[in-house]
């Protein structure tokens, strides 16, 4: 599986290679995927520097291995690192040289005891620059990536979705145009009742009790069911939320409420096309469960529910379409699709890099806000009010300022920016140590020049450009990249505001 | 009286009058598009808000309107324009040769005098003599006249590590477009970077070559020119900075380095004049330019 192992590091060729690793512990199997990411020169040789990642190479892929626990509420951390330590041997990769990626654990194992703490500790242990990642909104939309469907929508008109169904949830991301426009969980998962080949239920998740209470079904480990019973649950548990998904159902209805995890989507967009990837994508492949004994070879309902889905999906006004990934989409999505570079005129302090797991509030600097300056003053003031009551005023960097606007901006406007910006600061945060700010515009350098130039000898400076973040996101930013850009990673929760999920 | 009144505000009027010209019903029919233009105004080279507002699809009825609008954000060309039998409308054509005019403009035109006293930059000129002539021998433009020579080696401070020059080049428009934000974003990179600098000046009727001329006089380490670049029809105010390790008469041209397109919708002038400032520092370590130079 290892390729091209040779002549993959950065410095020998003027080509700009990062590698990137991506580790994903799900509810039923945990897998890392290694990859090199190219950054090229886009801009012409007579405009500012401006680099994207242009290529996106898969190194290594690690078999799937079931996830190690300890006990139903706690992953065992000793077993998931040594997988690891073996998997970074085979794909002979040191932790040091990793320059980018992800961690994230995903689906039910987001609920163990101690998810937390071992993402933090495989994101430290796993390489200079790899974060830690949770939260359904973020899974969904990396695997919607890395089963293709944002590439898909851009070749097509209306929206794609991608649905990853593992073991404890699924995830809908709904990409239009390259865009993310939406995402919904929903208690959807092949674990989530657990047979024999007996039909003796084993086990049933908590997660997916109110739904089996709302559709009429009585499950309870030990009791026996025939195939049709699970056929039917299957078949319900789909159409729910399948009908939710074209449109037809509302998340009203009790049923369909009691499947669906957080906050439901408003508006549904119309969806053209749809491609389910996960665990259960890839056993849609395969043969077709007959009875009992072919459906529980896993030990779950995983086999049935796939087929219930590719039978029930053909039913409606949606194409479905094969996801590029199936089980290896979330992990493939983490490790080559999660990091952005910024622009490569930007202002840096690399003392202060890098940069976890960093908040983001926004300010939208408006033409009137230039013009007047006693609003401009308010509506800093304002942001910076509502950080010092939403973060730690002692962390250094608090939060990440995300200016968007600022177009036109002329030299006079930028220094009266800069000075209110750090003015207001410095009152708000007086004993932080380093100003983050990002812009979506091409301004960091002449921003980060204007605000250094206050700042003198006091906070250090990260200012940085062409990266979109939205209120309530989290960013990690790393260490520069030939010495002008930084690879991003937005951790995005811009649909739902379920902060308890995502603070990791 | 023709000189009093802007290109684009004429425009404006006239389209004013042929809208209430129109028959009402006639307005009527022609749905939403139509009346867009007459609400929002043209975009101009004014240089006002409105040049930054979304780019508006003309095309009436179109079966995929999100697909035209994404085309036409991906382009400062005249797509979407939609048409009236085999002709352009009115308005596209009244832009088209509106936008024109201001190009020829740009060239004939001449750098605030106020701009350049602000910055108190002194002028010295080249042998260009007029317009005219500037534009049938470029070869004038690369020389300054003897008094200009005489003036930079009385007012110049010689051998400075970092000489600014400013020439109006094919677009005087483009100077006073750009200079008040370049030039003061580069001084706080200059000074960002430790770097110290000579005196600079305006040349009128100059030429990218004309920082030969000038590296023979001054003997910089490096040399900038902010200078006007032919205007088009998309920017009548488009800015170049040019950049040279020791430029000396017989530089080629491969020993320049430069970012191109400084205007209100292409390089950001703030930013490019925060980048030059590095651009320069790299220089000084490397002691070359153009394509020799790593940045």
């Amino acid at each position: 599986m290892v390729r091209d192992v040779q002549n993959r590091m950065t410095e020998r060729s003027d080509d700009r290679w990062i590698l990137s690793v991506g580790i994903d512990i799900g509810t039923s199997t945990t897998k890392m995927i290694v990859s090199r990411l190219r950054l090229m020169r886009t801009s012409s040789v007579l405009s500012l520097p401006r680099y994207d990642i242009v290529e996106r190479e898969l190194l290594y892929e690690s078999p799937i291995y079931s996830t190690p626990l300890k006990s139903a509420d706690e992953v065992d951390a000793d077993g998931i690192w040594q997988i690891l330590a073996r998997e970074y041997e085979h794909a002979a990769v040191r932790p040091e040289e990793l320059k980018s990626g992800a961690v994230i654990i995903t689906g039910e194992t987001a609920n163990k005891r101690n998810a937390k703490r071992i993402l933090h500790l495989l994101a430290e242990r796993s390489g200079d620059f790899v974060v830690a990642t949770a939260g359904a909104d973020l899974e969904g939309l990396l695997a919607g990536k890395g089963a293709g469907a944002e590439e898909r929508s851009l070749r097509i008109r209306g929206a794609v979705a991608n649905i990853d169904i593992g073991g404890g949830t699924a995830n809908a991301a709904i990409f239009q145009r390259g865009k993310p426009i939406g995402t919904v969980t929903f208690h959807v998962g092949g674990r989530l009742i657990q047979v024999d080949t007996g039909g003796a239920i084993t086990e049933v998740s908590p997660s997916i009790r109110r739904w089996l209470n709302a559709s009429g079904y009585r499950l309870e480990p030990g009791q026996r069911v025939s195939f049709e019973v699970l056929q039917q649950i299957c078949s319900a548990m789909s159409r729910n939320m399948l009908d939710y998904l074209a449109g037809y159902a509302s998340a009203d209805q009790e049923p369909v409420r009691a499947l669906l995890l957080g906050e439901p989507l408003s508006p549904m967009p119309p969806i053209e096309e749809w491609m389910v990837s996960g665990g259960i994508g890839r056993l849609m492949e395969e043969a077709k469960p007959n009875g009992l004994a072919d459906t529980a070879v896993h030990g779950d309902i995983g086999p049935l529910l796939a087929h219930t889905i590719k039978e029930l999906s053909s039913r409606y006004a949606i194409r479905l379409v094969k996801p590029d990934q199936t089980v290896r989409a979330t992990v493939i999505g983490a490790g080559m699709q999660s990091t952005e570079i910024s622009g490569a005129t930007v202002h840096l302090d690399e003392s202060a890099l890098p940069i976890r797991n960093l908040p983001v509030q926004k300010l939208e600097v408006t033409p009137h806000l230039l013009a007047h300056t006693e609003h401009l003053a308010q509506a800093v003031s304002q942001t910076m009010r509502t950080a010092a009551g939403l973060f730690d005023a002692e962390a250094s960097p608090p939060f990440a300022l995300a200016i968007s606007g600022l177009r036109p901006l002329t030299y006079a406007s930028l220094q009266r920016l800069s000075e209110t910006i750090y003015e207001s600061f410095i009152a708000y945060f007086p004993s932080s140590g380093v100003i983050v700010v990002v812009c979506e515009n091409d301004i960091a350098k002449a921003l980060g020049q204007a605000l250094a130039k206050r700042a003198g000898a006091g906070p250090k400076l990260v200012c940085i450009d062409q990266i979109k973040v939205e209120h309530g996101d989290y960013i990690d930013l790393g260490q520069p990249v030939a010495g002008s850009m930084i690879p991003v990673v937005v951790k995005t929760l811009a649909f739902h505001n379920r902060v308890e999920v995502t603070d990791v | 009286m023709n000189r009093t009144i802007p290109l684009d505000q004429l425009v404006d009027k006239v389209m004013a009058e042929l809208q209430k010209k129109l028959p009402a019903a006639l307005q009527n029919a022609a749905s939403q598009p139509a009346a867009n233009v007459t609400e929002s105004r043209m975009p101009s080279e004014t240089g006002s808000a409105d040049d930054f507002g979304p780019p508006i699809s003309h095309v009436p009825n179109a079966k995929w309107a999100e697909g035209v609008e994404e085309l036409i954000a991906s382009t400062p060309a005249r797509i979407g324009v939609w048409r009236s039998g085999t002709r352009p409308l009115t308005r596209e054509m009244l832009k088209f040769r509106c936008d024109h005019a201001a190009a020829i403009d740009s060239v004939y035109g001449t750098v605030s005098q106020p701009l350049l006293d602000e910055f108190g930059l002194f002028t010295v000129d080249t042998y260009f003599e007029n317009i005219d002539n500037y534009l049938k021998r470029p070869d004038m433009g690369r020389i300054i006249r003897d008094d200009g020579v005489e003036r930079i080696r009385r007012s110049c401070r010689m051998k400075p590590q970092v000489q600014i020059v400013v020439s109006d080049g094919l677009s005087a428009n483009a100077v006073d477009a750009n200079l008040r934000d370049v030039y003061p974003s580069l001084l706080d990179s200059l000074s960002a970077h430790g770097l110290s600098l000579g005196t600079p000046f305006f040349v009128r009727g100059g030429r990218v070559a004309v920082m030969d001329h000038i590296g023979d006089i001054i003997e910089p380490e490096v040399l900038v020119l902010l200078i006007g670049e032919r205007p088009g029809l998309v920017s009548s105010r488009s800015m170049s900075a040019y950049m040279c390790y020791r430029p000396r008469k017989g530089t080629v041209e491969s020993d320049r380095t430069v970012i191109s397109n400084i205007h209100p919708r292409g390089t950001p002038s703030l930013e490019a004049g925060a980048h030059i400032g590095s651009v320069l520092k790299a220089m000084l370590e490397q002691k070359t330019s153009g394509v020799n130079l790593d940045i």
